[in-house]
């Protein structure tokens, strides 16, 4: 058995060496060379530029204030739906789905801009009334700021954190919380005590997603940082690329290099507060079903907080796309905007013939990659939790690599590498980039559901003679079905919407909705981008809800 | 094939031509261009866009392993020349091409055939007649504080240029005068986007009412309620050129598409629909005052100046 364990442990590895590790190769190659295209002499000029510059430590202060702030903004908030969710009475639970999953669907440039209209200084839909209601002189909020950034950031990083705690947070073990009631604790006392501690590796695990996720992110501090003249690492790297006609992509990759130092660090962070996964365990052969605590008094105000909040995260953006889709230009809503509503930029979006293929292109991407994905994810974790060896923890870290690097700086790795291959300009290496980029997506949920299944279940299995494989087919799979869905539906609405790597591998042929979305953004087309950000909301929807009802069917009874 | 040029019909060589065509282009709104070509040729053209900044690293990256997709390139005309350096380019002798003004096809192979003219663009439903600015430096008065959008003037290519070019050109007497503008300028506090793409909807919508951006939006964003301030001085942009790949995959449907490109009717749907500044004599946009306006090209800045330039840029809109 620890021989097959360790023949898995080393095959993924060389897979994730393969697809994670080449093109950050790529990169430091290039980021210690001469010249425009990625090899030349050997040079330290970029990391003496990059690192040698007084304004970088600025933007490293502003990054670390976004990125920290909207960390523990996503996964405080996920914290408090997946426990009202999964251990509460409240009403509505659906809604919590849906909160939890359409932040997730909307191109995070288009969920941006939305919030510009909503809140911009000037004539921001939402101060407009208050200043209307309040009769204030100036508009109360500012959405070009740090904190702006902030509340955007971590409302479309919010599923990230709520999929990786809600699948822990349900498959939870009633008798350590009973045996809290018991000793005389409240529902409060047993949530801080006892509850919470226990999902300490799915709190660290999303934690730690969402930093790495902030790091990275451009769409946020392009369309709200910029304008205010507030930059973070992404949009420092950015400027690095477009500025000048020959762009240095080897000092952007030597300034994404302290972000992937960062990210590893903080998995081994990671890693070390979960070293004794043992405590953690609540599944275990004894069987389980969460115990639901009443609400009582609390359920409507609650109830009423999870609606402005849906309102909120959800309605409102969406609304102003929609709107922005059906009025002929940028407006505020006013009676002539409502009379010059029409269709135009949906006909538009439907009978161009390049955002077809952009549809069939993508679906093929989310569907077939992030099955592959998951797939994948399944082993990874299952070698990360159960196979607690150095070369696990490797693993870990491979995994992480690519997905570490801001977008537009590991899309230079793939460029770089497939360039060098038949795959370059083919949907497999868009297919192979973006697995190799989000593999977290799919292993962190799953690694977290792995933590709390206790390693008997399958010793039984094995005692009696069940093979390694019908061992994870017939225990694993089934105990982690949540887990499983909430990876697949990460990463296959990422794989729908994703952005970075597309835009620079997509060639004729091979475009993405992504690449679509910049090009009407680039072209200043709110309105046809609203269009398809809409229609790429409804696919994923439909993608979601498909994923949901097949993994129910797959789920143990719980009784 | 027989195309009209400058009036005049010019006869390209015969010969077998593929049955598709890749170009890589900068400009945007071409749609209208390629379906026209399409449907008239029988290739199939096929365009991937890239920006102006990932342009040459693209195109080298590929031509340096031997994959460039690209048949004809379309880019301002440093980024070609940039190329041509490289060994990307053909040294093509377009028919049509050579009916162009001396001045365009200056350097083997590539054509200019427009200009990315920029100028001041309003809201012309909150922006008064009497308060348009008629000079450049009217934008400096402080009525317009938190009202002007721009590109940011520290990362984008072409806005940098502008700014530069309005200093080569003497636009305002002497270089002081240039520093006070651009001073002016940052005082105002512009709110700064990532390139032109964005700069017209916030005025559009009313968010900013005035922007540095580019005439062609009034046509493209139509019926948005945008002009340009006509103002005294002349307009000025960066050449938009487009040339042949070295190595093209289908030269002989890529040199269709550059006769096609240049002539008179693809001229024409670029000014008419897309609102493009061309270099056909007698052929203008259809935005009202442009036919009168003195339009023109800046002067390429290599990359070490676009970077110093940016830099120096920076630090004036950050001290604002």
């Amino acid at each position: 058995m620890i021989k097959s364990q360790t023949r898995l442990t080393w095959v993924l590895i060389a897979i994730l060496a393969l697809l994670s590790l080449s093109p950050v190769i790529m990169l430091l190659i290039g980021s210690f060379s001469k010249g425009l295209v990625q090899i030349g002499d050997f040079t330290l000029d970029k990391y003496k530029a990059v690192y040698g510059d007084v304004s970088f430590y600025g933007v490293l202060g502003d990054t670390c204030v976004f990125v920290l702030c909207s960390a523990l903004f996503s996964t405080v908030l996920a914290l408090f739906l997946a426990y009202l969710n999964n251990r509460t009475d409240i009403p509505g639970k659906f809604l919590f789905k849906v909160i939890s999953v359409v932040p997730m669907m909307i191109p995070h440039v288009l969920f941006a801009v939305s919030w510009g209209l909503l809140l911009n200084p000037s004539n921001g839909i939402l101060n407009l009334i208050f200043k209307d209601v309040f009769r204030m002189s100036h508009s109360p909020m500012n959405i070009y700021s740090i904190g702006g950034m902030i509340l955007v950031e971590g409302r479309l990083d919010l599923p990230i954190a709520y999929l990786i705690i809600s699948p822990a947070m349900a498959s939870f073990d009633v008798s350590l919380e009973e045996s809290s009631r018991v000793s005389g604790a409240g529902n409060i006392k047993t949530l801080l005590r006892i509850t919470l501690p226990l999902l300490r590796p799915a709190i660290l695990a999303a934690l730690i997603l969402c930093i790495v996720r902030c790091l990275a992110s451009f769409a946020v501090p392009s369309v709200l940082g910029m304008p205010a003249n507030i930059t973070v690492l992404a949009t420092y790297i950015y400027k690095i690329t477009t500025t000048g006609l020959i762009p240095d992509y080897g000092k952007a990759a030597a300034t994404g290099m302290c972000i992937l130092v960062l990210s590893i660090s903080l998995i081994y962070v990671y890693r070390y507060l979960t070293r004794s996964s043992e405590k953690f365990i609540t599944v275990s052969s004894r069987g389980f079903k969460p115990v639901v605590v009443k609400l009582k008094g609390a359920r409507i105000p609650l109830f009423i907080i999870l609606l402005i909040l849906l309102f909120v995260l959800i309605i409102l953006p969406v609304l102003v796309l929609l709107y922005t889709s059906l009025v002929p230009y940028s407006m505020v809503p006013s009676a002539k905007a409502f009379s010059m509503m029409n269709l135009n930029h949906w006909k538009s979006v439907f009978t161009d013939s390049i955002s077809l293929v952009s549809l069939k292109n993508s679906l093929f991407l989310s569907l077939v990659g992030a099955t592959l994905g998951t797939i994948l994810s399944v082993f990874v974790s299952y070698v990360i939790v159960k196979v607690k060896t150095r070369s696990a923890g490797v693993l870990e870290s491979l995994s992480f690599l690519s997905f570490s690097f801001p977008g537009i700086v590991i899309a230079i790795g793939f460029m770089w590498l497939f360039v060098r291959t038949p795959l370059y300009a083919t949907i497999w290496a868009l297919l192979i980039g973006y697995i190799a980029t989000y593999l977290p997506y799919g292993i962190r949920p799953m690694t977290s559901a792995f933590i709390q299944i206790h390693s008997h279940l399958e010793e039984s299995s094995k005692v009696c003679g069940a093979s390694f494989l019908t061992t994870v087919k017939r225990i694993i799979v089934p105990l982690l079905v949540s887990g499983i869905v909430s990876g697949w539906v990460l990463m296959a609405t990422m794989f729908f919407r994703e952005l970075s790597l597309s835009v620079v591998l997509s060639r004729p042929g091979t475009e993405t909705l992504a690449v679509m979305i910049l090009k009407f953004s680039d072209d200043g087309l709110w309105g046809k981008l609203s269009a398809l950000g809409i229609i790429m909301i409804a696919i994923s929807t439909l993608m979601v809800v498909s994923a949901n009802l097949i993994g129910n069917r797959f789920k143990p009874a719980s009784d | 094939m027989l195309f009209a040029a400058g009036g005049q019909e010019v006869k390209s060589e015969s010969k077998t031509l593929e049955d598709k065509v890749t170009m890589y282009a900068s400009i945007t709104g071409i749609e209208p261009v390629i379906e026209t070509f399409n449907s008239e040729s029988g290739i199939t053209a096929e365009v991937t866009r890239l920006s102006t900044a990932n342009f040459v690293s693209t195109v080298l990256t590929e031509f340096a392993a031997g994959k460039l997709q690209a048949d004809v390139l379309q880019a301002p005309l440093p980024v070609l020349e940039i190329l041509k350096d490289q060994g990307v380019i053909k040294d093509y002798v377009s028919p049509i091409g050579e009916t162009y003004p001396e001045w365009t096809r200056n350097n083997g192979g590539i054509y200019q055939f427009g200009i990315e003219y920029v100028a001041l663009i309003y809201n012309t439903e909150l922006v008064k007649a009497e308060d348009v600015p008629k000079r450049y430096e009217d934008i400096c008065d402080p009525k317009w504080k938190g009202k002007i959008v721009m590109a940011n003037p520290a990362s984008h290519a072409t806005t940098i240029s502008w700014l530069v070019g309005l200093k080569e050109n003497n636009v305002f007497g002497s270089e002081e005068n240039w520093y006070a503008f651009l001073e002016g300028l940052a005082a105002n506090s512009p709110m700064f986007v990532k390139s032109f793409g964005p700069t017209p909807a916030p005025i559009e919508s009313g968010e900013m009412l005035i922007g540095i951006s580019m005439p062609k939006y009034i046509i493209t964003k139509a019926p948005a309620p945008l002009g340009w301030a006509h103002v005294e001085q002349p307009l000025f942009g960066s050449p938009r050129a487009i040339a042949i790949t070295a190595d093209s995959p289908h030269p002989n449907a890529a040199e269709a598409f550059m006769e096609f490109w240049l002539s008179d009717k693809t001229t024409g749907i670029l000014s008419e629909q897309v609102g493009e500044y061309v270099l056909t004599p007698g052929v203008y946009p259809p935005i009202e005052g442009i036919k009168d306006a003195d339009v023109r090209p800046i002067r390429d800045l290599s990359d070490e100046e676009i970077i110093s330039w940016g830099a120096k840029f920076e630090k004036i809109f950050a001290a604002k």
